[in-house]
């Protein structure tokens, strides 16, 4: 193999990372990466290295990638969002921000959700000083507590956070009394286990290195056009599915019959293809398990081994050189080649990392040019391995430190090597190491010193790569990157084997999944959201064919969301680029002679990105898609928790009198052919929920405003009162947390109102807010308080039903119709709307 | 006021994300950090209006810049320059360095910049850098050094000179070592261009005939050029680092003026000071010198030795290979095969058909020399993968369609260390080629008396 003659002058040095005084030789800029010192002469300083080419671009076909396959039908939950770990409240500097992940509210959540879990043994160590039904107390002792009193006080729903809760002083005497005694074992129990789970979610959402390498492949067919998509799919990602689709240039790729699927016992985190002498492998890692397969040429997959990785697996990679052969790498720091035929050989073994301390148990394992050399890699480096040589020697191929200018904080998340079979136009010898800043490309041949260094700048972490075959001879190689977040990056890269490895033209970006969003159609605010929550998901997989093509050089990419979706997208080089035009001349080496305008291009070739339109083709794969998407059930609630709220039993008599009213008004709007609204039937009518979010407290205010505004404000108000009265036994003592009450119940709002001569609350408080902002202070007061200061979710009303069902019968007369029912009318509406699913941390 | 000096040579991309990201529990540092706190609503103060139309601005040019949308790029630059004068200094001492990477990227590909609007850039750029916000040097060696990379690329020598001479001459405060570094680099860019007048010079002289007037003053101009250029050059190459194209005219102009010693010096340090990454150039240059010098053969050996141990897949093993056959020493024999087997290892080097050549006949050579414990030593680590590696059934087919000599050599070889049983012996053998009949017979026959392989 040629080496590079002559190598970019670089600049050496030993250290940690982030060593300010080191002037950055690599500055980063596409374009002076691209220029190479001049050979010797200064005849040839004229002709000097191939001109970067300005115009060598991939071209998207249409504005964005759209949906290939239809969506899984299982229902898809993104998870916990910051929004749901972080801490909302205090004050942050600009400059640093810092991130605090607030336990106390998911501990409160969950003593909420799980009260039953929670309190339930010291409950029943406590029985006997508690009164479960309403009859008159016949007990003198002063220990023994009316449950019915108690959860009267309560009233039910207490708005979340509000410091200025009221408190009865029974039940300020149980919580004092109580207090210790409940919060103290469920919290510090909980607490640093909670704490734990938070961190390693929040570490998981900034980071999700599980996709490391990515779970989409592509595999090749007999025919070139004709290959097999696989990838993840099912709620779980534990369906391996096998989709065959023939892409022919010019025109939308076909999705041949139905997919093929495998059922796996676990997620699948990583899906790797290769063709090794004419033979297809395909590997697949899961958190625990691996398993090899192989494809048959008609497109069958046949089971090779699994195997078990206890400490749960990090990387898997197939050799480019021996059909069969496998690296395997596991939490633990253990690297393992495997073949299915002699079983595994353990190569190297090191808890430790390789270059500085770094908690982070990820591990990865790859191959090089020399069959029997595999490269480890962890956060801090890669090191290159003989599997032959003694134990625990090899060399570091990449050093994260002064070496490679690398700043402080950086690691490395992902390692790549470049080098395969087919013939190449790079240095079998190449290896990616990605970044979460940068990108560089190192020779194993020269350890430590990148050949080529670029900032990707990426917003989220680079955890997939792919070098693509040259889309013609002598062209530059396309290496794409993919983000989690579904940024992409297509980097040029050439340089033959006698000349140092560069960037052949300016990186270029490539639409995102999110891009896609323009070829929907416009929908409602709630499938609008869902759409975008959809297309939002985090990219887990990348693949691409080059579809061998006469005329036009096309790229398909394919991508795959955690939501299970697989997108396409058709690129195109464009028509002025160079490198393809005389394909008959390959590495031409004789560019025109250089004049000092030469730099400028004639306007002609001037590339003028034309703006990509949605085919017809594309949107109608679009609403299809959507179609299907919107089919799709909710995912359920996780959990339907218990609920204290006792109104239900107290108030629902008067409820069901509403139910007069609603039929009188819906009787009235259909004669009037006017539309119904919520103030004539006062709520609604079923439990269906309405589409407009938030109208509950929204509707209150803007009756209001109607009746105020033609002058009859008092007599509205009068009414009000009237109503409200009529509810004698609904709790007085909400008057302060008005304005964030509304939030979570349209009810209470109204309920609220009832506190006599009191002011109503002023229009630009009982604005909704979203999600109330929790005080600065309260979590020093503990979590009695925080107990009963949240809305309570529809759901827990079924437990509630079961709660009363164990009751005896009261003199409520609650045997005409469950409860539930009745409550469900008020108070569904308010609940279907929340913008969003709250989390529940996986109790 | 030094110490800003630091913070200037941070790479733009840290200097934002030192407050965009932030070192989480395991000292990695997440650039996307600040994003997904921003969807939280924190208490906090929030940026400024003049941060945020600023950051805003930096994230469509770098986003236009993505999309090869110069002109795009080139117009929002323009509102980028409010930079400049942000209150926070921290902010404003980054800007230039910032400036000078989005802009010279803009400038390079825009259709309508030329070298005269890079030049222009790049001189306002260092004035400034002058005049107003560098309180460091640094930034401006390397706009420097940056722009005279330029004008030589478009073979603008005396420009490019120029750039650099200029540029020498700044220094500021307490000379800090990367300063320094920076002014070698600037110094042995310009002793390059020295080198390439000087080469000129030679082209010229070579023409000329000695006896001619000319001829005296063209060797008094070249031997002044070479003085400054070895002056300017050997600084840098002190200093650890890839000087591959520094080290190679400087010791080209030593030998040109016999100064061996020192070119030996030079070459010697480069490639074996511990200092310096294990740069295989370094020993090739030195190995090029050697021969060049009709150095003996033991002394070519012992570099080349080293660089089998870097670069066992180097062009020049099979040299190396050469040499050690026709050495007088058994221990070179040895090594010799031990070296082509190891050539062969590695990926990009299956189909070197010199390489199998090679080691077909020193196989036959070494087996007829009753080595067989050197083969069965080399053959030991290989026999469980070479056999899939090189000689499987895909391959034999493969290698025939595409090459019929290397087929052959590859099969002669694949018999002597397999046997007569092989799948890509067979195969070969089996194809009956007129041509290669004569071939054919003669592998057969090879195969029969050496193979390794036990009847």
């Amino acid at each position: 193999m040629d080496f590079p003659s002559s190598l970019r002058p670089t600049l050496f040095m030993s250290g940690p990372l982030g060593l300010s005084s080191v002037p950055n030789l690599s500055f980063m800029c596409s374009w002076r990466d691209a220029l190479t010192l001049p050979e010797s002469q200064p005849q040839s300083a004229e002709n000097v290295a191939p001109h970067l080419a300005r115009d060598l671009r991939w071209e998207p076909e249409t504005p964005g990638p759209f949906p290939l396959l239809p969506p899984s039908p299982d229902p898809w939950d993104p998870g916990p969002t910051a929004h749901d770990l972080l801490f909302r409240g205090g004050h942050q500097s600009c400059r640093r921000p810092r991130a605090t992940l607030d336990v106390t509210e998911q501990l409160s959540r969950f003593l909420w959700d799980h009260g039953d879990i929670a309190f339930g043994p010291l409950g029943n160590l406590m029985q006997e000083n508690f009164k479960l039904e309403g009859a008159r107390s016949r007990s003198k002792t002063k220990t023994v507590v009316s449950v019915k009193r108690l959860l009267q006080d309560l009233g039910g729903h207490q708005p979340w956070g509000c410091p200025w809760a009221y408190l009865s002083h029974r039940q300020r005497r149980f919580s004092i009394l109580g207090g210790p005694v409940l919060g103290g074992p469920v919290a510090s129990l909980l607490g640093e286990l909670l704490k734990e789970e938070l961190a390693g979610r929040w570490g998981q959402l900034l980071l999700d290195d599980a996709f490391t390498g990515g779970a989409l492949a592509w595999v090749p067919g007999k025919m070139p056009l004709v290959g097999q998509l696989v990838y993840p799919n099912g709620g779980a990602l534990d369906r391996l599915c096998f989709q065959e689709v023939s892409v022919t240039p010019g025109s939308d790729p076909q999705v041949l019959g139905d997919p093929g699927h495998i059922q796996l016992r676990g997620p699948v985190r990583q899906v790797v293809t290769r063709t090794v002498q004419g033979e297809a492998l395909l590997a697949v890692r899961s958190d625990y398990h691996c398993a090899v397969w192989k494809v048959s040429k008609q497109g069958r997959p046949a089971p090779l081994q699994v195997l078990q990785v206890e400490k749960g697996a990090t990387g898997i990679n197939l050799s480019p050189h021996l059909p069969g052969e496998l690296a395997v790498c596991s939490r633990s720091g253990a690297v393992c080649l495997w073949t299915p035929q002699d079983g595994l050989q353990q190569v190297y073994k090191d808890p430790e990392t390789l270059v500085f301390r770094d908690p982070s148990p990820w591990r990865w394992a790859d191959f090089t040019a020399h069959p029997r050399v595999l490269t480890v890699g962890d956060r801090t480096g890669v090191k290159m391995i003989d599997t032959q040589g003694p134990p625990g020697c090899g060399l570091l191929l990449f050093r994260g430190g002064a070496e490679a200018s690398c700043q402080k904080g950086e690691r490395v998340l992902l390692a790549q090597y470049l080098g395969e079979s087919s013939p190449a136009s790079l240095s079998p010898t190449l290896h990616l190491i990605c970044t979460q800043f940068s990108l560089y490309l190192v020779d194993e041949r020269l350890p430590l010193v990148p050949m080529l260094k670029w900032a990707h700048g990426l917003p989220s972490a680079p955890l997939m790569a792919q070098l693509l075959p040259a889309p013609c001879p002598g062209a530059p190689r396309p290496l794409l990157l993919g983000g989690q977040g579904g940024q992409l990056q297509l980097l040029h890269l050439s340089g033959e084997e006698v000349s140092v490895p560069r960037l052949a033209g300016p990186p270029q970006s490539l639409p995102a999944r999110t891009d896609a969003l323009s070829g929907f159609p416009l929908l409602e605010p709630a499938s609008q959201r869902r759409l975008q929550e959809r297309l939002d998901a985090p990219t887990i997989g990348l693949a691409a064919a080059v579809p061998p093509s006469a005329s036009t050089s096309g790229l398909a990419l394919f991508h795959l969301s955690k939501a299970g979706d697989v997108f396409y997208q058709h690129l195109r080089l464009q028509e002025g680029s160079s490198f393809c035009r005389d394909a008959g001349l390959p590495s031409d080496p004789s560019p025109e002679p250089h004049t000092p305008t030469a730099a400028a291009p004639t306007p002609s070739r001037t590339p003028t990105p034309t703006t990509a339109s949605w085919t017809p083709q594309a949107t109608a794969y679009c609403s299809r898609w959507l179609k299907a998407l919107l089919k799709v059930p909710l995912p359920p609630p996780v959990w339907t928790a218990p609920t204290f709220s006792h109104r239900h039993l107290l108030g629902y008599k008067e409820q069901l009198q509403d139910g007069g009213k609603v039929l009188a008004g819906l009787r009235a709007a259909m004669t009037q052919g006017r539309l119904l609204r919520q103030r004539d039937v006062g709520s609604f009518p079923t439990a269906e929920p309405p589409p407009a979010p938030e109208s509950g407290p929204e509707d209150e205010l803007s009756e209001r405003l109607d009746e105020a505004w033609e002058g009859r404000g008092a007599d509205w108000w009068r009414r009000r009162q009237g109503r409200s009265l009529g509810l004698g036994h609904q709790p007085r003592r909400h008057k302060r947390r008005t304005q964030l009450s509304s939030t979570f119940s349209s009810l209470s709002g109204r309920w609220d109102l009832s506190d006599g001569p009191s002011p109503p609350p002023s229009p630009h408080r009982t604005s909704p807010v979203p999600r109330p902002l929790p005080p600065a202070t309260p979590h020093s007061q503990g979590l009695t308080q925080e107990l009963w200061t949240r809305g309570v979710p529809v759901e827990r009303q079924q437990t509630l039903q079961d709660y009363m069902a164990r009751l005896p019968s009261s003199g409520l007369g609650a045997t005409s119709a469950p409860p539930s029912q009745a409550s469900s009318i008020r108070s569904t509406p308010s609940r279907q709307q929340a913008p969003r699913k709250k989390s529940r941390m996986g109790f | 006021m030094s110490d800003f000096s630091g913070e200037l040579t941070r790479p733009m991309a840290e200097a934002d994300q030192v407050e965009k990201s932030m070192l989480s529990g395991t000292g990695m540092s997440i650039p996307w950090l600040r994003k997904q706190m921003e969807t939280v609503e924190t208490g906090g103060k929030k940026e400024k209006d003049f941060a945020k139309t600023t950051s805003a601005c930096l994230g469509l040019i770098q986003e236009a810049l993505l999309k090869h949308q110069w002109e795009k790029a080139a117009e929002y630059m323009h509102s980028y320059f409010q930079i400049l004068e942000d209150s926070d200094a921290g902010k404003r001492q980054a800007a230039p360095e910032i400036i000078w990477r989005l802009g010279s990227e803009i400038l390079y590909y825009h259709p309508k910049s030329n070298v005269e609007t890079f030049s222009t850039f790049a001189d306002r750029m260092k004035n400034i850098g002058v005049m107003n916000y560098l309180k460091s040097v640094l930034l401006l060696l390397q706009i420097s050094l940056q722009h005279a990379l330029y004008l030589l690329h478009h073979g603008m020598l005396e420009d490019a000179n120029r750039s650099l001479s200029q540029a020498e001459t700044w220094r500021y405060g307490e000379k800090s070592s990367s300063q320094d570094i920076l002014i070698n680099l600037v110094q042995a860019y310009k002793g390059l261009l020295q080198y390439y007048a000087w080469s000129k010079k030679k082209m010229e002289l070579s023409k000329l005939d000695e006896e001619d007037y000319a001829y005296g003053t063209a060797t008094q101009n070249m031997r002044s050029h070479s003085w400054k250029t070895s002056v300017n050059l050997s600084a840098l190459i002190q200093i650890p680092g890839v000087w591959d194209p520094f080290v190679k005219s400087y010791v080209e102009m030593l030998e040109f003026y016999g100064d061996q010693d020192g070119a030996r010096e030079v070459l010697t340090n480069y490639a074996y000071d511990e200092k310096f990454p294990s740069n295989p150039n370094a020993h090739v240059y030195l190995y090029n010198f050697l021969k060049r010098e009709k150095a003996p053969k033991e002394k070519l050996i012992s570099v080349l030795k080293i660089l089998y141990q870097i670069v066992p897949s180097h062009k020049l093993m099979l040299e190396f290979h050469r040499i050690l056959r026709n050495s007088d020493k058994e221990e070179h024999h040895k090594l010799g095969l031990e070296v082509l087997f190891a050539i062969l290892d590695f990926a990009g080097c299956t189909k070197n058909i010199t390489a199998w050549k090679y080691l077909a006949k020193y196989l036959k050579q070494i087996l007829m020399g009753n080595h067989l414990a050197w083969v069965q030593d080399e053959w030991r680590s290989r026999k469980n993968w070479w056999p899939s590696f090189h000689f499987s059934y895909f391959w034999a087919k493969n290698d025939w369609t595409e090459d019929k000599a290397l087929a052959c050599e590859k099969a002669l070889v694949a018999g002597i260390l397999l046997g007569k049983g092989c799948r890509y012996f067979r195969y070969v053998s089996k194809q009956g080629h007129q041509g290669l009949k004569k071939k054919m017979k003669r592998m057969n026959r090879a195969v029969k008396s050496y193979s390794i392989v036990d009847p």
